[in-house]
């Protein structure tokens, strides 16, 4: 699809003059580069999903867009469907759970900047977990760079697909997130490793996916406010501001206000 | 349920407990004596997967252990945060209080002892309602009383 380069505005992504809302700006911002922190293969990515053994041909959910009649329609003209839409995958989905503690990234921001950088996904935002859906393709593509570059914490951001709970709780002893399953185990070595899939079920083969990231990196590339320790929303005006201003827009909308 | 006259206290961690630690803490705590009663409160790690797609398959959790505690095996089955005693009086308290220092003093993350009431004092209605009228008041309101495995006791110097 072709998008209009010289649009009337400049896309200003986020508000706030703190550390933390430039970090926000910079993931959701597509034309910022993200850092790639770690290497994690195809094949390890499609053994922490899941959905199909690796090498195993993609099951499709309808015939190939080619081998099928599309009905004439204009949005489908304007619009070219992505890889796994062209051929015909199912809808697959990978899920996130990160903590508050100082964790690179959390739901809300995911959505805005996988919904700012990537096509054809449907996020899910919640208050613990947030999930993606596409098509499996175009899943284990954005899965990769999810994965390999500094939106994720090996510590303190899980892949977890049910049983996400740990968000909002303490830390454990070694700086790992809360797992109920444990899927994945920080070793000896200091390497966090995935030993079950993103459910639950036992992988036949550790997955590595690197040593977890120091307190001072991820207190300067973190997203999240929080008043111990990190930096305090309260301190942002800027963002208070902005805050305060579409809270009093909305709530006065019925009465159509004027600015 | 407790009697009112004792006094009760909290161990509170700034990080969940390693099994290990936790079986460090609380041997430490029983060498303390004066303790009536303790329950040990965090998030739990069940034996199998409990819902989703992998529900039923077996939960090996590497924190999922058996410590040994004075005289006795306690099988944890939840990450331990907190740790919940009821006292025979507040002497007790300091001691309690230098005896988690000791075992925290090398760690890099803190622990308090708080004094307070975390035990309940009585049976509520939907206690009546969910466990009857003859359900077991030592461990109502900490754990659920319809469990088969009682709680495990640990003999003092008394």
């Amino acid at each position: 699809m072709k998008v209009k380069r010289n649009m009337a505005y400049k896309p200003q992504y986020g508000p706030g003059t703190s550390k933390v809302a430039e970090n926000r700006r910079k993931q959701m911002n597509p034309k910022q580069k993200l850092e790639k922190m770690r290497d994690v293969t195809d094949e390890d990515i499609v053994l922490i999903l899941g959905h199909r053994a690796p090498g195993a041909a993609y099951p499709t959910a309808h015939p190939p867009l080619a081998e099928q009649q599309e009905p004439d329609c204009p949005i489908r003209k304007i619009v070219t469907p992505t890889e796994g839409a062209k051929a015909g995958d199912r809808v697959r989905y990978i899920q996130f759970a990160d903590s508050m503690f100082f964790a690179p990234s959390h739901p809300y921001q995911r959505t805005y900047t996988e919904a700012y950088r990537f096509r054809g996904i449907d996020p899910g935002t919640l208050s613990g977990r947030q999930i993606v859906e596409c098509r499996e393709r175009d899943l284990e593509k954005y899965s990769k760079d999810l994965v390999n570059t500094e939106l994720l914490d090996p510590a303190r951001t899980g892949i977890r697909g049910a049983t996400v709970h740990g968000h909002s709780l303490r830390l454990a002893e070694n700086g790992m997130m809360f797992d109920m399953l444990q899927r994945s185990v920080l070793g000896e070595d200091g390497i966090v490793r995935y030993v079950k899939n993103q459910i639950g079920e036992p992988l036949d083969r550790a997955v590595a996916i690197g040593k977890p990231l120091d307190e001072k990196w991820l207190k300067a590339h973190t997203t999240i406010f929080h008043s111990l320790g990190g930096t305090p929303y309260r301190d942002d005006k800027e963002y208070i501001e902005y805050v305060q201003r579409i809270h009093t827009l909305r709530t006065k909308y019925g009465f159509l206000p004027k600015e | 349920m407790t009697d009112a006259i004792y006094p009760q206290v909290r161990i509170v961690s700034a990080r969940f407990l390693r099994p290990d630690t936790v079986e460090q803490l609380l041997n430490r705590l029983v060498q303390v004596g004066g303790i009536r009663r303790m329950s040990i409160n965090g998030p739990s790690i069940p034996a199998t997967v409990p819902y989703g797609p992998a529900r039923g398959q077996p939960n090996p959790h590497p924190d999922r252990k058996v410590i040994r505690v004075g005289d006795q095996d306690v099988q944890l089955r939840v990450q331990v945060g907190t740790i919940i005693l009821e006292i025979e009086d507040e002497s007790y308290i300091p001691v309690i209080g230098e005896a988690v220092d000791e075992v925290f003093a090398d760690k890099d993350f803190s622990c308090t002892v708080q004094q307070g009431r975390y035990m309940k004092t009585q049976p509520t209605l939907s206690d009546y309602a969910k466990y009857g009228p003859d359900a077991d008041k030592q461990i109502l309101g900490l754990v659920d009383p319809r469990r088969k495995d009682g709680p495990v006791i640990i003999q003092g110097t008394k």
